[in-house]
């Protein structure tokens, strides 16, 4: 029984340990992207461009085929958009991170180095989540929004959509050494993650290598959930392509693999060796 | 933090064998390491030579390819992270976020180390104070001078009062007047904590002030002891000749005083007693062939010229 209690001590007290550290790396996010104004703002610029650019544009040519109303099923694509850039460009502040110097501060802080993993996700994620928020809030005052809407899902597939993109972005910044790389990201992952998602058509009408492609990107689990709880309430028009609970088995599946892909590959001595000598600086 | 481990392990540091291969190259080679709680240590040595790579398998970054190493009587291999709680670390290159404040940094630092917000704040505002930065806390880091942003480095690597410090290179880089701003910082450090440090340095006047140094060459420790000591082991006196043709010179001094050591046009040969009287004679003999003939007391840096000398 003491053993026992013990135990239970011990793995408290190791969970506290670690708790500190995951919240410093989430703080740190949080205030450094309050900071950038320019990088928020563009967060909710860049939806509202896609939603009534876009989404005017061709819903104009779709009315006159006799579609139903495009904006309207652009909205939880638009807002999965949003949280696929903000999640994503927030994990790749990992690959900054280990240029800037910070990754310092982080390999040589007593956790193991696959918490500073998690941690990154996390603070993405919430990054995410916070920029999704926020755009509910801007569609909601332009009038854009309708709230007949499933909250409860809502509320599940933006936290499932953060923690997605959150883990696709630092399996990707796992990977890559330099933000040089930046623009081949956002050609090879960001934008066909984004195109191959549903998020502006529906995967059901697409051909077969287009929609095998749209099956095996994580995201599209992702839009179709928000699609389920944005659209379904509407009963009308396209909504969604799968069943949520494919969705949530798909996306949670999804995260906890590239998670732990990339805390592999962040522990591993072959790719952290090499990292060590860039930050501090010398080949001895 | 683990008190029955500090009382039995008077040794900060404790390697055996501890040796790095990267690929055909190897960067440490069976190096012997023990250092007794707080003492001032310096591992010095040219470039290459292993210090770094010691340093980064101590503090855990690095995986030993063979041997062992305790520090602060954890193992470097079987608890990494218990290692990383117990020392502090300062690289080459800032660790610090420059976007943030300075307060904003310690508080960065100081969670990671699990440490409460409120501790946090005190030790800031004490360790500001002691490395005279205490008017810049809500100042960017990028906005600081190079010597500030190297003194909150320090700062960031003694939050959580680590018992051993390791020191990479911490001047490098800096003038004068902030490199002894620094050693002031790090001397008030040692003064007011007792912490154990490990020092590397190029600066070898700045290793004067350590209990102990160990000369690292090539992976290995070549010499180790007081830096009186060491000096005292070279020679009582450094016979410096300076001179245009200096090969035939230095051929026909060399069995009359010993192997010489040459560097550019000045050749130095060591003179191992305190009387340096006959040295007049040599001066009389020596009159017109040479362009200066100096004697004087050696120092660390001779120690390391020779150490490292070609043979």
């Amino acid at each position: 029984m003491g053993q026992c209690a013990a135990l239970i001590r011990l793995l408290t007290r190791a969970i506290e340990m670690i708790l500190r550290p995951i919240y410093a790396v989430i703080e740190r996010e949080v205030v450094k992207m309050f900071r950038q104004r320019t990088r928020l703002i563009s967060a909710m610029v860049r939806p509202l461009i896609w939603l009534f650019v876009i989404g005017a544009g061709l819903g104009a040519v779709m009315a006159r085929t006799g579609q139903t109303d495009y904006q309207q099923f652009l909205a939880p694509g638009v807002l999965g958009m949003t949280i696929l850039f903000g999640a994503m460009l927030a994990a790749l502040t990992m690959v900054y991170d280990k240029e800037s110097g910070v990754m310092r501060m982080l390999i040589i802080a007593p956790v193991a180095h696959r918490w500073i993993v998690v941690a990154k996700t996390l603070a993405a994620a919430l990054a995410g989540l916070i920029q999704a928020a926020l755009l509910l809030m801007v569609l909601g005052a332009l009038g854009f929004l309708s709230w007949r809407m499933n909250y409860p899902l809502l509320l599940g597939a933006i936290l499932v959509t953060s923690l997605s993109c959150a883990a696709l972005g630092i399996l990707v910044a796992a990977f890559t050494r330099t933000l040089d790389n930046f623009a081949a990201i956002m050609n090879f992952v960001i934008f066909p993650v984004f195109f191959l998602s549903g998020a502006l058509y529906p995967i059901a009408n697409l051909p077969l290598a287009l929609k095998t492609a749209a099956m095996l990107n994580p995201f599209t689990y992702c839009v179709d959930l928000l699609k389920h709880a944005m659209l379904e309430p509407l009963a009308s028009g396209p909504a969604s392509d799968l069943r949520p609970g494919l969705d949530l088995l798909a996306t949670s599946g999804f995260t906890l693999l590239a998670v732990i892909a990339a805390s592999w590959r962040f522990s591993r001595e072959e790719v952290y060796a090499p990292l060590i000598r860039v930050l501090t600086g010398k080949r001895d | 933090m683990n008190d029955a481990g500090a009382a039995t392990h008077d040794l900060a540091v404790q390697a055996q064998g501890l040796t790095k291969r990267y690929g055909d190259v190897l960067a440490v080679d069976g190096l012997d390491l023990e250092l007794p709680a707080g003492q001032f240590f310096g591992l010095l040595g040219p470039n290459g030579s292993g210090k770094t790579t010691t340093i980064h398998m101590l503090s855990t970054l690095v995986r030993p390819s063979s041997g062992t190493a305790l520090v602060a009587g954890h193992d470097v291999v079987r608890d990494p992270v218990a290692v990383r709680g117990s020392i502090g670390l300062v690289f080459q290159e800032s660790a610090l976020d420059r976007t943030l404040s300075v307060a904003q940094n310690l508080r960065f630092a100081g969670l990671l180390y699990d440490l409460a917000p409120a501790t946090i704040e005190e030790r800031s505002g004490e360790l500001l104070e002691l490395f005279g930065l205490n008017d810049k806390r809500d100042r960017a880091v990028g906005a600081l001078s190079g010597g500030m942003r190297r003194a909150l480095d320090i700062v960031r690597g003694v939050i959580h009062r680590p018992r051993i410090l390791f020191l990479d290179e911490p001047t490098i880089g800096l003038d004068l007047p902030n490199r002894r701003a620094i050693w002031r910082f790090i001397e008030r450090l040692r003064a007011s904590t007792g912490m154990t440090v490990l020092l590397t340095t190029h600066y070898l006047e700045e290793a004067d002030g350590c209990d102990q140094v160990a000369f690292i060459k090539s992976g290995k420790i070549v010499q180790r002891g007081t830096p009186a000591a060491l000096v005292d082991a070279l020679g009582k006196h450094i016979i410096e000749i300076e001179a245009e043709a200096l090969d035939a010179l230095v051929a026909s001094l060399e069995a009359r005083l010993g192997p010489a050591l040459c560097d550019g046009d000045v050749a130095m040969f060591r003179h191992p007693h305190e009387d340096a009287s006959g040295l007049a004679v040599l001066q009389g003999e020596l009159a017109g062939r040479v362009a200066a003939l100096r004697v004087r007391r050696p120092n660390l840096n001779d120690v390391f010229l020779w150490v490292n000398a070609p043979r």
